[in-house]
């Protein structure tokens, strides 16, 4: 469910008791934001934030064996 | 291809008691208890696994693993990324900013490591998340991963033929 609310140019939204998100400029189809939060907060752009998150579901299959031939195959161009 | 050396944790602890750990790689494992990284926050899209552990894939290995304590089933492979590429650069400004490190008498000592991935049978087409570095504090035991935002660099880039 999301929570949808209409804020007008230097207005802020509160999320909990210490994030405050404020709109800083609107132009055209683009919004600035303004986001004060604790520093142990992680504050990222959702597409940055899925991309890692989704290649680190990938990485994480990884198994030994494969570890093994890829170190076998970097040594091989090495040493050519 | 030789990684340069790497005291990983170097924190002084005062228990050097052996630990039993579970991994479903590597079945039971002994860790010395002073080398257990903490990850504040977990890796991205992993945020429950907080403690881990760092061990070459072999001697000399430019692979190294990182264990979960928390989830045996959870390691990820992790390399240097100077061999692959020399120029890789990370603005670690705001991430020393957000986890309180300091520097003690003997500065800060932070190494760069990104998270590789292979696929099955497929070794060639290895490639390393240039976007998501993991930086690891060796004097706190502390590591976090690091997103880079405005960055041309690629999550997937190819470590076969690089350089």
């Amino acid at each position: 469910m999301m929570l949808i609310l209409t804020r007008k140019l230097g207005e802020q939204i509160a999320i909990g008791d210490d994030i405050r998100i404020t709109l800083l400029e609107i132009k055209g189809s683009q919004a600035k934001l303004g986001i004060e939060a604790p520093q142990s907060v992680g504050i990222y752009r959702s597409e940055i934030y899925e991309k890692i998150a989704a290649e680190n579901l990938v990485s994480s299959q990884v198994d030994s064996p494969d570890v093994s031939l890829a170190e076998a195959l970097l040594y091989k161009n090495r040493s050519q | 291809m030789c990684p340069w050396p790497r005291p990983f944790c170097t924190r002084t602890v005062h228990s050097e008691a052996a630990l039993k750990i579970e991994t479903t790689r590597f079945g039971d494992m002994e860790i010395d208890e002073g080398k257990i990284i903490s990850m504040p926050y977990g890796m991205l899209g992993f945020p429950q696994s907080r403690r881990f552990v760092l061990f070459p894939h072999k001697e000399d290995s430019p692979f190294y693993w990182f264990q979960s304590l928390d989830d045996p089933a959870l390691a990820f492979v992790l390399t240097n990324p100077f061999l692959f590429l020399s120029g890789y650069s990370v603005d670690l400004h705001e991430t020393i900013r957000r986890m309180s490190w300091e520097e003690t008498e003997h500065g800060l000592s932070l190494e760069i490591y990104v998270v590789v991935t292979i696929p099955s049978g497929a070794p060639e087409k290895m490639t390393a998340n240039l976007l998501g570095p993991v930086v690891i504090n060796n004097n706190t035991c502390q590591a976090v991963q690091v997103v880079l935002s405005d960055s041309p660099l690629s999550h997937r880039f190819p470590l076969f033929g690089n350089p």
